[in-house]
């Protein structure tokens, strides 16, 4: 079956390292900028849906910005998970310290999983995202 | 998580923040291979790629001295002997890792 490809975004519209989310027939999608190479990805991340184009890329690599989870966005593949949270020699308030024990024992039964690529292909200026 | 992009991905992530320091991954690519592939077991326990030759001592400040690459906290050590503990970086000048003997901060002459 042949891959349809759609208009993303205008490849202009992105500074290499950056990222920047198209929503395209329903589908929210990342498009990346390493370094002149585009990539697409699905928005939300594989751990806890946050999304993805507010985090940080470097070279290939997607960090998230709620829990640090890292993707790497020519495969997809999950290759970091949260990042544990660390207060240090502080101990947080009971109520706080409470609800973060809470979270952090919910949290332990999240997975993180790879994230869906999309196949890229720059056009007449345009990144391309087959669907 | 898939530990083969992992490795990959640290070493990326490393080579940048070594290189400046003067060091750069060690060229026996076997030993490499290895010990990026305990650090990646070492952050799926612990969430945070710690030397696989150092013990934990589960003392934070202690610990955090020990998370890869642990250069900048054992610079002197480590300049003396021309490799960091474990081997996985050497100097840069370094072509055969096997002639730099893994000596500790007494045996450098740093105690």
């Amino acid at each position: 079956m042949s891959e349809k490809f759609v208009r993303a975004i205008s490849a202009d519209e992105i500074a290499s390292g950056g990222m920047k989310s198209v929503e395209i027939d329903g589908k929210e999608i990342v498009v990346c900028n390493c370094g002149g190479t585009f990539h697409a990805v699905q928005r939300r991340c594989g751990h806890m849906n946050a999304p993805l184009e507010m985090g940080t890329l470097d070279g290939k690599y997607l960090t998230c910005p709620m829990h640090c989870a890292q993707f790497d966005v020519e495969s997809g593949h999950a290759i970091s998970g949260p990042v544990p949270p660390d207060f240090g020699g502080e101990i947080p308030p009971p109520v706080f310290g409470e609800y973060l024990q809470n979270v952090g024992m919910l949290m332990t039964h999240v997975r993180t999983e790879s994230i869906r690529t999309y196949v890229t292909k720059l056009e007449d200026g345009w990144a391309l995202v087959a669907l | 998580m898939n530990g083969k992009s992992r490795k990959i991905a640290l070493h990326y992530f490393f080579e940048k923040v070594v290189r400046p320091l003067g060091f750069k991954f060690t060229p026996d690519a076997e030993l490499m291979d290895f010990l990026l592939e305990q650090e990646v077991v070492l952050e799926g326990k612990h969430g945070v790629p710690f030397c696989p030759c150092q013990p934990l001592r589960h003392d934070r400040t202690r610990d955090m001295r020990i998370v890869c690459p642990c250069i900048p906290f054992h610079r002197k050590h480590f300049d003396a002997i021309k490799r960091c503990w474990c081997g996985l970086f050497v100097h840069t000048d370094v072509l055969d890792p096997d002639t730099l003997p893994q000596l500790s901060p007494k045996e450098a002459g740093l105690e």
